[in-house]
């Protein structure tokens, strides 16, 4: 008898302990959303394709996140630990524990310490400029001028986010969301937010990569709105050839001139254009290889399940949120559209020879912004090749987001 | 416009807790136009830049190319003088004929023997380069079908 009360017993403890008795917790059924929403991001992920590199991960970091006692990971141990002395006793709204959560976190915790540490969205951005080819917008450099409009969007829409009553952090990290580069995102936001902000990294994240995947829809009736039949139709000249010499000092002269106009763009800026000079050296192979992909998949799998285990109940399932998606989108939009208008002057200015459409790529999207250009474009001229064009404004984009992140972060500190 | 880096500068060095709320009509209008300018104005420094030297590697890249088609010019005359001393010169003697092993020596001469008498008289001077055997195409049943299908005509 004895023997089986102490089963019973056993049966009982094992249940009271199991996830499933968490979901009848309190709060739990927050925890059953979360895990559905997380489903629905990974049908839209493999299904439909939405940026399934990221969402995926994303995605199955929210599931991991919202398993009731996984304790993967400890939103607790992120919270500012305020009153702390640092040495010239200054107070320090800014420090984090990170030896508890070596000694007790979990691995999502101790991943997690790449974003806030801000480490992986520079080695992104290392990947990214081991990837890109600066050539069309060093044979056009006007393009950078497009890509530095379509970064109104950033700045309007923190007007938006501060009418809202937002905190500066809030409003910040909103905005970022316009320049549609999810590491810059990232960066800012890891930065900025504190235990006291309305949003965590994962949500601007979360809405980030959901606008970013959303190119293809949110881009094209802006774009056709905002521009004339006779301005789509424009077919533009070639690029003129660039050479090795010049592609080798592009990435040296940007990291000169913008780290030290702002400093806290450097991070950023300084990765992109090592990788893009490890790209041009020529005698690199085996370090482009790595960054374009082995780092590039591993950061990739590490940024994804770890901004994904931020998304938690409380932070998504509330009001705050559908403000960050509702201003995202605004974002987006406005970046889209002052990238256009610009495109437009420049087709009055130019006399008619470059075509407005191009302005849209501005948004650094890469290079899903510029195919959508050449997609709108072909509409009108089916012969009409403006990728390349595009390109150019769309990789000046990238780095006017960092410049952008680097303006807002030097502001709100 | 000399004080314009100096109040970017200020604006910059201007800062706003990231927790403060209820921003005033006046911070958010100096973030928008600081942001804005700033972008602007690095990327318009990058512009200038980025154009300038594109000038100049165009104008070094043009004199290449003028050096380089020079030279190739002076090398297409000179070859054109050789050619023409070459003209003058007798014509070589014509490489021996590649022959297929187990092809007679008799087969080769009367082949060439063959062309010789064909162009004679044209001015020509035909060349053998090469006597291969022509593995026949047919199979032995093939070929009889054939002949057999043939031989009335």
């Amino acid at each position: 008898m004895a023997i089986i009360q102490s089963f019973l017993d056993t049966l009982a403890q094992l249940a009271q302990e199991s996830g499933f008795a968490g979901f009848f917790a309190d709060g739990g059924w927050k925890n059953i959303i979360m895990i559905l929403i997380s489903f629905v991001f990974m049908y839209l992920a493999v299904a439909k394709g939405f940026e399934p590199l990221l969402l995926l991960p994303i995605s199955f970091g929210m599931l991991l996140t919202n398993l009731p006692f996984a304790e993967m990971y400890h939103p607790e141990y992120w919270n500012y630990v305020e009153e702390f002395k640092e040495d010239a006793g200054t107070v320090n709204d800014h420090y984090i524990d990170y030896q508890r959560i070596l000694e007790h976190g979990g691995l999502l915790d101790i991943l997690y310490m790449g974003v806030k540490l801000q480490i992986y969205p520079p080695l992104i951005f290392l990947g990214i400029g081991a990837m890109t080819d600066f050539g069309p917008l060093i044979a056009s450099p006007r393009s950078f001028l497009l890509g530095a409009a379509a970064q109104g969007g950033i700045f309007f829409t923190f007007v938006g986010a501060a009418i809202l009553n937002m905190s500066a952090a809030d409003c910040a990290s909103i905005a970022i969301i316009g320049g549609a580069d999810g590491p810059t995102s990232i960066y800012v936001s890891s930065k900025l937010l504190t235990t006291h902000s309305a949003n965590s990294v994962g949500t601007i994240a979360l809405a980030a990569y959901t606008y970013m995947a959303l190119v293809p829809i949110i881009q094209p009736p802006i774009m056709r709105a905002l521009t004339t039949k006779k301005e789509r139709s424009v077919v533009m000249g070639q690029l003129r050839p660039v050479s090795r010499l010049e592609k080798l000092i592009f990435p040296v002269l940007v990291t000169l001139i913008i780290a030290l106009m702002i400093p806290s763009a450097a991070p950023l800026v300084g990765m992109l254009m090592f990788g893009n000079l490890l790209k041009e050296s020529g005698c690199c192979d085996r370090l482009v290889k790595t960054a374009q992909n082995e780092l590039m998949n591993i950061i990739t799998i590490f940024l994804g399940v770890t901004v994904g285990a931020t998304t938690q109940a409380d932070k998504v399932i509330s009001l705050d949120f559908g403000k960050v998606m509702l201003l995202g989108v605004v974002a987006f939009s406005l970046g889209t559209a002052c990238g256009i208008l610009l495109g437009k002057l420049m087709y009055v200015i130019s006399g008619g020879k470059i075509n407005p459409l191009i302005g849209s790529a501005g948004v650094s999207a890469v290079p899903m912004a510029a195919r959508i250009s050449q997609k709108v474009g072909q509409e009108e001229v089916p012969t009409n090749y403006l990728l390349m064009h595009a390109m150019g404004p769309n990789v000046a984009g990238v780095i006017g987001s960092a410049v952008a992140a680097g303006v807002l972060l030097a502001i709100v500190k | 416009m000399s004080c314009l880096p100096s109040t970017l500068a200020m604006l910059l060095s201007s800062n706003i807790p990231p927790d403060k709320t209820d921003l005033d009509g006046g911070t958010i209008a100096s973030v928008v136009i600081t942001g804005i300018s700033v972008v602007f104005i690095g990327l318009i420094i990058l512009i200038l830049l980025v154009t300038l030297y594109g000038k100049v590697f165009e104008v070094i890249n043009a004199k290449a190319d003028a050096k380089a088609k020079a030279k190739a010019e002076e090398e297409a005359k000179a070859k054109a003088a050789e050619a023409k001393k070459e003209e003058v010169k007798a014509a070589p003697a014509p490489a021996a004929p590649v022959v297929e092993d187990g092809i007679e020596e008799e087969v080769v001469a009367a082949i060439m023997g063959a062309l010789s008498a064909m162009y004679a008289g044209s001015g020509k001077k035909p060349v053998l380069k090469g006597v291969k055997a022509v593995k026949p195409r047919r199979s032995a049943w093939s070929a009889a079908g054939v002949m057999d299908n043939t031989r009335p005509f």
